[in-house]
């Protein structure tokens, strides 16, 4: 347990009625205890019905979770007690962009821009509008290579392959640099290249355990944590393909969609359609 | 060949249909705890790679912020490779082949390790 947990449960439990539990939820959320950093917040809503901070951990914590209809609605409470809470407007927009009500993904970043949301809400709405670009765009003409192979396009190089929000994917070079793909945490931030760079290093461990086991090339590896499956699959020129989704996924699904998503790969790598 | 208390869990998923070899394994320094070899295996090897790999998937998921990971799979041309860890730094992995029952074989690595829990 850290010091900090250690401390703020000590001090939740001197005067229970205190607000320490946003503290110490907080904490539990980064340490990643998610079920007792939900039990401390509910508890804490108990004592504290109105109090916003405690209505956007919650829906932090459950965004963590992968309950986006939880998250929502904390958020939602957000908004009725703070109309203008920059917290929530962002949480809403990251939940409607990832199911796809890029409209109202906009509405709510531009409010939260307008609130003094920062770079973070401008990147966020730049993604969201180019997305609006791309799926308008994809509706009226094909692709050309050329238009394929343009950084937005990148982004949505997997979109219509992945089946829920909760699904994303991404496109690495031999280096852990993104080459295509998305990968956005609760508060609409692309983590992209920080997943990529994590992950990557795993392709070498795995090209070393095989050599030396004499089991062939490794063509794909998928393990389940406690937030997500994740699956990953060598590339053509020696990159790597990581596909995730929720742990509610079944991993046989996981592993169709990763077929499909290297299919797109190669498609995309060797002559630049989406096909 | 086993050694100890772990022999019943092991053999039990040796019985696997397809599986070469199941090991128990400290994350840490990759040393077998208890293993079940096929005759002419290197047992020492497959445990240190086995778990270098299950160690490394660990790390990098929680750097990514995936919390941790309780099984893993590496298919490979010719074998397969599938691990499970709980809390404390023992895994259970296996080796098979790539046509077996990698579902099943899921399914009594996770109980085997609620046995050892």
């Amino acid at each position: 347990m850290s010091s900090d947990i250690q401390r703020w449960s000590d001090e939740l439990a001197r005067d229970p009625s205190s607000l320490a539990f946003l503290d110490l939820g907080e904490a539990l959320r980064r340490d990643g205890q998610l079920d007792v950093a939900l039990t401390i917040v509910r508890r804490g809503l108990d004592r504290h019905p109105e109090n916003v901070d405690a209505h956007n951990l919650m829906a932090r914590v459950a965004i963590d979770r992968r309950d986006f209809v939880r998250a929502a609605e904390e958020w939602q409470t957000v908004l009725r007690l703070a109309p203008d809470h920059v917290g929530a407007l962002k949480g809403l927009g990251y939940i409607c962009y990832q199911e796809g009500r890029l409209e109202d993904a906009e509405r709510y970043l531009n409010h939260a821009a307008t609130r003094g949301g920062g770079e973070s809400v401008a990147a966020a709405l730049d993604s969201v509008r180019r997305s609006s670009g791309e799926l308008a765009t994809a509706t009226v003409d094909a692709l050309t290579p050329s238009d394929a192979l343009t950084p937005s396009h990148a982004q949505s190089l997997f979109a219509d392959v992945l089946t829920d929000a909760e699904q994303t994917a991404l496109l690495l070079d031999e280096s852990g640099y993104v080459l295509g793909g998305v990968y956005l945490d609760g508060e609409g931030n692309d983590l992209a290249h920080e997943i990529g760079a994590q992950l990557s290093g795993i392709s070498d461990e795995a090209v070393r355990a095989t050599r030396h086991l004499g089991i062939g090339d490794w063509k794909s590896i998928v393990f389940e944590t406690d937030v997500a499956s994740v699956a990953l699959a060598p590339t053509s020129n020696k990159g790597l393909l990581v596909v995730a989704a929720s742990r509610a996924t079944p991993l046989g699904l996981l592993r169709r969609l990763l077929d499909q998503c290297a299919m797109r790969s190669i498609h995309w790598l060797t002559d630049g359609t989406t096909r | 060949m086993t050694t100890n208390a772990f022999g019943s869990v092991l053999e039990t998923l040796t019985r696997q249909r397809g599986v070469r070899a199941s090991l128990i394994v400290s994350e840490t320094d990759g040393l077998i705890v208890d293993a079940t070899l096929r005759v002419g295996q290197d047992g020492d090897r497959v445990a240190a790679l086995a778990a270098s790999l299950f160690r490394k998937a660990r790390l990098s998921a929680a750097a990514a912020r995936l919390g941790d990971v309780a099984f893993m799979q590496m298919d490979a041309e010719q074998g397969r490779i599938c691990a499970v860890g709980g809390k404390s730094d023992l895994v259970l992995m296996v080796v098979a082949e790539p046509t077996a029952n990698v579902g099943l074989i899921r399914v009594e690595l996770l109980k085997a390790l609620e046995t050892l829990a």
